[in-house]
């Protein structure tokens, strides 16, 4: 398939060609990018911490900020990210209005910025900002969100989501100016018709943080009007994380397709994925001379007459029992086309036939989707609830667009759940879990059972006892990523020596000894025999005599030899080093799997 | 591994003239064998099986075999010897192989000895004498050589008597092949059945009768291609569970979702050669003159956020993140509920078993994974392939079965992974609570539709849709195209086979039991498609995105003879150039005549039927005389479908027809054929039918009227009708120019 996707991207549209969702591997991408700008109030309350060893709410919002910069970089990098604060003394803003500063305009986050957000943190941060910025007293709202606004309209790239957070523990700013209030209202509504969303991150305040004085006609309300979620304000970093990292990412659907009870009864539905690997980014390459970057062209030629080729030019062949067999391109696809795009319903499932070990690939998420017919979320609604209840899943074939085969999944219910801060960690709907076909499954030889006794059973409790942690999905960062990231880090703010990753997937080891204690002996006594050394290597090869001398393995085979593999269709027989060494004495670029060796000699010797 | 599992097989085919003797309306048993044999080599040519296959005629003319000496082996022949099977072999089969007016004496084989395994697959109709005599011999070398026999017969044999008692009790016939009780069974057949039951008896067991099939049943069990095979490669580790303790284990990949092996391979179209085409990538500036720079004059960077940093291979390699090597290390235990399935990551499940053959790692292991299974827990492991792989981090959980007991390994998120996305509630909801009427009406459809059959008595579940045993439709496809193509280079791919469909289709006892609670929950369930503006522009949006498209379509056209680009996106293409304003507003006037007739309502009859008539004229005035008449033609379809016929009646009694030639030069139709058009119809035109057909919603539409997007399918398809036939049209008069008409391009 290689062939003709890399041909594609010769076609020069490369937005486009990302857009393209789901690879086979399960990662998807979207178009348009998201906006974020923090709005931070900087007035002095903000820089009073509430108790002996606790962060100042100003640090706090620092903080979080910083992490969502790192981690953007890291996951969205394209996405863009604006940093203002209100209330200061100096201002520095497009309109000139007075305390308002804006510290970051709308970009990509990148290193130097998030070195910048580095300089607030802490009591050295304090006073870098007294310095720097400063205290001021009065500002107005409605300014504040007018350049906002305007910091959005500045941007010139199309941008598929906008949205600011309002970090403060002022519950009541204009509390003694009434035309303030109302202006600020005024504005917060024009803001919402142009499709800025307004999120408040509220901090902690003696005596509590009141919404409804002021910003509960501020705050826009999710499109998905009742959400039902408020949060609790946050008194800890971890709980402001959380609150923003729940807001930061924009929920996007992957597509919206029909759910098909039968062949004329049909809800829509919305698919998402809430896990996606996120991998190291590619390369970008560089002019070597001004570290400007490249573009790259592909294209496809005849090799005889040099001109270049269009996609209709070309055929597509693979070869079976010595045939080569000729499709066009568009009939490739053509033969991947079995149901139009959608969800189609088999039937119901006991909950516990799922099998824990048939897993294929990372599951999505389906929530209804009313937009494109009217009452899909009441059916939805009354199947999740009954699905609950009778513990069953909904076996479907899901295909998810037009030219792509069928899979089957497993509809598995979910329940909504939130957390102590009402924060929502389960979202209610289906998970899609994909069902293996019979050609993904192997047969794999399992040795003979040997049970355990069960005293050495309960000694394996008291250890596994001893090592029970709490297991959270987001307690293990990436390694690679992070090391990756931190590399790029010290290359671009010129570091000495990149700051080494905590590897969090590292056993604890000295932890893990300390607490077994004696149990580990007492196991290996009742376990293994006295002489056993489970560390050490299986036992003794046994080519161990003749590969020696042997080492090498003569790789020649003459021509004729060759064509006699070929033609008998037995080439498949030879290793990948006869195979490598056949196709250079031939001539041949064969690549590097030994399919596309067999395939490129079978094709040169049946050529002639 | 290189030679495990690899088999020879020896299809020996008995072709001797008794094997054409058919009985009327049934393929002789010889064509049946020449089937079975045909479907059985290509199944193994797909699953690019490394078993060689022979072939060996028994009853031919002539001797052909290394083993005939003097008038011993007589009338064999051996067709081919042991190759790996190919598409030669296929045509062999198909074609070269004749009937002998011979009778063939006798079978014994040979085989080389480098096999794991050996059969011999005999396809007969036993009507020729065997000379029993050899059979103790035979007997004897084929189990020394622990070869597998296998018969293949024109009739199913009675496998419930055993041997021994000879005579016609013997012969039970069963049920399956009632057309050879009638018409009985030879002497010569009967006793040909006896020897090879007492030779598969001999040398199978007592199960050796099943390895005697009947044609009929190995056709239908062959007409699947074969599951893509994989061995797993074992990957030996240790387990360790702090610095002390560590068990010997192998693990082995058990579910990993399977791609086709082979890739298509890039050919030139005339050619097809591979090596005619090349392709090159090169790097150039952004500047204006987009000037080339060579490879070795550009390096690499990354992005960091918005700045790109140089980073070169070598720099990466150095500072990137080192892993300590293969392991498979415990980090800690947990609760199992901690892990929920949604977190599942990564593409493959592992199967983690004790090293073969040591007792200690085998007794540790068991320990381990019964602990776990006891006390409902599962390891958090951090898993490297090796020093290369980067390292992960997943849940081992405990998998016991009668006959082994292993821990299964997938893949757990990394914090960088997970997307926390908030949706709002579904309970908190008013308007979307469901009801209790709608509610017992949910109950009652997922009762209906439960694919398990519960057995009282053995208190067993029966999974009547077990989706692991469903082989990829989509490789079943692909082979199935490949063969065709194969077989018959110039024809179209066929069609999907129908049991393929019907394999992924839910069970028809199951769909039929849920029509009641299903129409339960129609009337329930008011179900409207949303009308959303965006609807109203379709027709706008296809001509806007055509606009853009022209270009590369007139790219592609310029191409002379590459008439396979499809017709619909090049007719797409040129619309635009061939009248804009007119397509643009008939689309609109088409939208709403559409969705008035959705209605099904009187009114909205005659105002479509208004629309019609203003359409007409408008057709005429503009020429576009042909955009009218497929477009009544493509609604007298629907008419049918939809069974609006009283709709029909109305437009038949204002007399509203194609446009003649009469009326407009460019119309092909004369007055005859327009009136005939409005006739009644015995049999819908097949030709459009099928079209429809493609656009799946035949049924659909019949069933619900009030379906918007499915008609907006259906519009999609009149338009497609209507852009093709512009194009034709201006193609035609194009040609005209010239003074020549080809109306065999309008097919193409």
């Amino acid at each position: 398939m290689s062939g003709w996707e890399s041909y594609y991207k010769a076609e020069g549209d490369e937005e486009e060609e990302e857009e393209e969702s789901p690879d086979v591997g399960g990662e998807y991408k979207y178009s348009g990018r998201d906006s974020l700008i923090f709005l931070v109030d900087v007035s002095r309350p903000m820089f009073e911490s509430q108790g002996e060893n606790e962060l100042t709410p100003f640090d706090m919002s620092i903080q979080c900020i910083e992490s969502v910069y790192t981690s953007k970089i890291i996951s969205s990098d394209r996405d863009f990210l604006g940093v203002v604060f209100y209330g200061t003394k100096k201002d520095k803003n497009s309109v000139n209005f007075k305390n308002i500063y804006v510290l970051q305009e709308l970009d990509n986050p990148g290193a130097k910025r998030v070195l910048e957000l580095d300089q607030f943190k802490g009591q050295q941060g304090q006073n870098h900002f007294q310095d720097l910025i400063g205290h001021g007293c009065d500002y107005s709202l409605s300014e504040v969100l007018w350049v906002c606004a305007n910091l959005f309209s500045d941007v010139q790239v199309k941008m598929s989501h906008k949205r600011i957070m309002l970090f403060t523990n002022d519950d009541d700013p204009h509390g003694s100016d009434s035309a303030k209030a109302s202006r600020a209202r005024t504005k917060a509504s024009d803001l919402r018709d142009t499709g800025i969303f307004l999120d408040l991150m509220h901090l902690k305040k003696h005596g509590g943080f009141d919404i409804s004085l002021f910003y509960r006609d501020i705050i826009s309300v999710e499109e998905d009007a009742d959400l039902g979620v408020h949060f609790e304000e946050s008194s800890r970093l971890e709980d402001l994380l959380r609150k923003v990292r729940a807001k930061e990412t924009r929920k996007r659907v992957l597509s919206r397709l029909k759910f098909k009870l039968d062949r004329d009864t049909a809800l829509t539905v919305g698919i998402y994925n809430l896990v996606q690997k996120a991998s190291k980014p590619p390369p970008v390459r560089l002019y070597r001379e001004t570290n400007e970057p490249v573009k790259t062209k592909t294209r496809t030629f005849n090799v005889n007459t040099g001109s270049l080729l269009l996609p209709s030019d070309t055929k597509r062949s693979q070869i079976y029992g010595n045939r080569k067999i000729v499709l066009e391109k568009e009939e490739t696809e053509q033969l991947k086309r079995f149901d139009e795009p959608g969800l189609v319903l088999i039937g119901f499932k006991p909950l516990a036939l799922l099998k824990k070990h048939h897993y294929l690939r990372p599951s999505l998420f389906m929530y209804p989707e009313e937009s494109l017919v009217n009452g899909s979320s009441t059916l939805f609604s009354a199947l999740l609830i009954k699905c609950l209840e009778k513990e069953v899943i909904a076996l479907c074939r899901y295909t998810p667009r037009k030219s792509t085969p069928p899979y089957f999944v497993a509809l598995v219910p979910q329940e909504e759940e939130l957390d102590d801060q009402k924060i929502q960690v389960t979202p209610p709907g289906f998970q899609l879990v994909f069902l293996p076909y019979a050609d993904d499954k192997r047969n794999v030889p399992a040795p003979e059972k040997v049970m355990a006794n069960p005293e050495q059973i309960d000694k394996m409790k008291a250890i596994v006892q001893k090592l029970r942690f709490k297991y959270r999905s987001d307690s293990f960062e990436n390694p690679v990523l992070q090391q990756h990231f931190r590399n790029l880090e010290a290359l671009a703010l010129d570091l000495m020596e990149p700051e080494q990753a905590v590897d969090l997937t590292l056993p604890k080891v000295e932890a893990m000894h300390k607490r077994l204690g004696s149990l580990v002996d007492e196991f290996k006594d009742l376990v293994y025999p006295p002489d056993y050394n489970p560390e050490g290597k299986a036992t003794k090869r046994k080519q161990d005599g003749e590969s020696s001398g042997s080492k090498r393995p003569n790789v020649e085979l003459s021509k004729e030899e060759l064509k006699v593999h070929a033609t008998k269709g037995t080439l498949g027989k030879l290793t990948v080093p006869m195979l490598k060494e056949a196709c250079r004495v031939c001539g041949l670029r064969g690549g590097l799997k030994k399919q596309e060796l067999v395939d490129a000699l079978t094709q040169h010797f049946l050529k002639d | 591994m290189a030679r495990s599992g690899k088999a020879a097989v020896v299809l020996c085919m008995d072709v001797s003239f008794a094997m054409s003797n058919s009985f009327p309306g049934e393929e002789s048993p010889f064509e049946q064998a020449k089937k079975v044999m045909t479907m059985f080599v290509q199944r193994q040519v797909f699953a690019e099986s490394k078993d060689e296959i022979a072939l060996v005629l028994f009853g031919t003319d002539s001797t052909d075999n290394a083993l005939a000496v003097g008038d011993q082996y007589q009338n064999i022949t051996v067709h081919r010897h042991l190759k790996l099977p190919d598409f030669d072999l296929l045509e062999d089969i198909d074609s070269r192989i004749q009937l002998g007016s011979q009778q063939a004496d006798c079978i014994l084989f040979w085989l080389g000895k480098k096999f794991e395994k050996r059969h011999i697959e005999v396809f007969t109709d036993l009507s020729s004498p065997f000379s029993k005599d050899q059979l103790d011999i035979i007997i004897h070398n084929v189990k020394k050589n622990s070869i597998s026999l296998q018969f293949f017969l024109p009739f199913p044999i009675g496998k419930k008597d055993g041997t021994g008692d000879r005579g016609d009790g013997n012969l039970h016939l069963s049920d399956h092949g009632p057309s050879f009780l009638q018409k009985g069974v030879t002497e010569q057949q009967k006793e040909g059945i006896q020897i090879v039951k007492k030779m598969m008896l001999s040398l199978e067991g007592v199960n050796g009768l099943d390895e005697i099939y009947s044609f009929s049943e190995s056709l239908r069990q062959l007409c699947i291609f074969k599951k893509i095979e994989r061995h797993s490669m074992p990957w030996p580790c240790q387990l360790t569970i702090g610095s002390n303790l560590s068990i010997k284990i192998v693990a082995y990949k058990s579910i990993l979702q399977e791609k086709v092996k082979k890739t298509w391979i890039v050919v030139d179209a005339r050619t097809l050669k591979k090596e005619d085409i090349q392709k090159e990538t090169v790097y150039c500036l952004n500047d204006d003159d987009e000037t080339e720079v060579s490879k070795e004059d550009t390096i690499q960077g990354f992005r960091y956020g918005s700045d790109i940093i140089p980073f070169s291979k070598v720099d990466e390699e150095q500072m990137k993140y080192k892993s300590e090597g293969k392991c498979f290390s415990v980090l800690g235990f947990c609760r199992s509920s901690q892990v929920q399935r949604k977190f599942y990551m990564g593409n493959q499940v592992l199967k983690v078993f004790p090293a073969h053959d040591d007792e200690a790692a085998t007794v540790a292991l068991s320990s381990l994974i019964h602990a776990l299974d006891e006390l409902d827990m599962v390891a958090i492991v951090r898993y490297a392939y090796d020093r290369r792989a980067n390292p992960q981090v997943g849940v081992a959980f405990p998998f016991i079965k009668d006959a082994y007991e292993c821990l299964v390994y997938v893949q757990l998120p990394f914090m960088e992974d997970l997307r926390q996305y908030m949706f709002s509630s579904l309970k908190n909801n008013k308007k979307y609570t469901p009801t209790e009427a709608q509610l017992n009406a949910v109950d009652a459809f997922i009762e209906s539709m439960s694919l398990i059959k519960k057995d009282e008595e053995e208190d067993t579940i029966k999974d009547l849709f077990p989706t692991t045993k469903i082989p990829n439709p989509e490789f079943q496809r692909l082979f199935q195209c490949l063969l065709h193509r194969a077989l018959h280079p110039q024809e179209p791919l066929p069609p999907i086979q129908q049991h393929i469909l019907n394999m992924l289709d839910p069970p028809t006892e199951v769909t039929a039991k849920s029509q009641i609670p299903l129409s339960k929950i129609k009337t329930l369930f008011p179900l409207t498609e949303a009308i959303k503006r965006k609807d109203q522009v379709t027709a706008q949006d296809i001509f806007q995105d055509n606009h853009e498209e022209g270009p590369t379509v007139k790219k592609h056209k310029t191409e002379e003879g590459e008439a396979h680009f499809s017709v619909s996106s090049l007719a797409e293409g040129s619309v635009t150039k061939v009248s804009r304003a007119f397509p643009v507003s008939s689309h609109q006037l088409i939208n709403h005549i559409e969705q008035f007739l959705d209605t099904n309502e009187t009114p909205y009859f005659m105002k479509s039927l208004d629309c019609i008539k203003a359409f007409r004229d408008e057709a005429i005035k503009f020429s576009e005389e042909q955009c009218f008449n497929s477009f009544l033609k493509s609604l007298r379809e629907k008419v049918e479908v939809k069974q609006l016929n009283h709709f029909w009646e109305i437009v038949v009694q204002d007399g509203i027809t194609l446009i003649t030639n009469d009326e407009a030069s460019g119309s092909s139709v004369t007055a005859e054929e327009a009136k005939k058009f409005l006739a009644p119809k015995e049999k819908p035109d097949e030709d459009s039918a099928a079209v429809l057909e493609e656009g799946g919603d035949v049924d659909d539409l019949s069933l619900v009227p009030k379906k918007k997007t499915k008609t907006k399918k259906n519009i999609k398809l009149t338009i497609t009708i209507i852009i093709v036939s512009i194009v034709f049209i201006s193609i035609i008069v194009s040609l005209l120019y010239d003074g020549f008409t080809r109306p065999s391009c309008v097919k193409k």
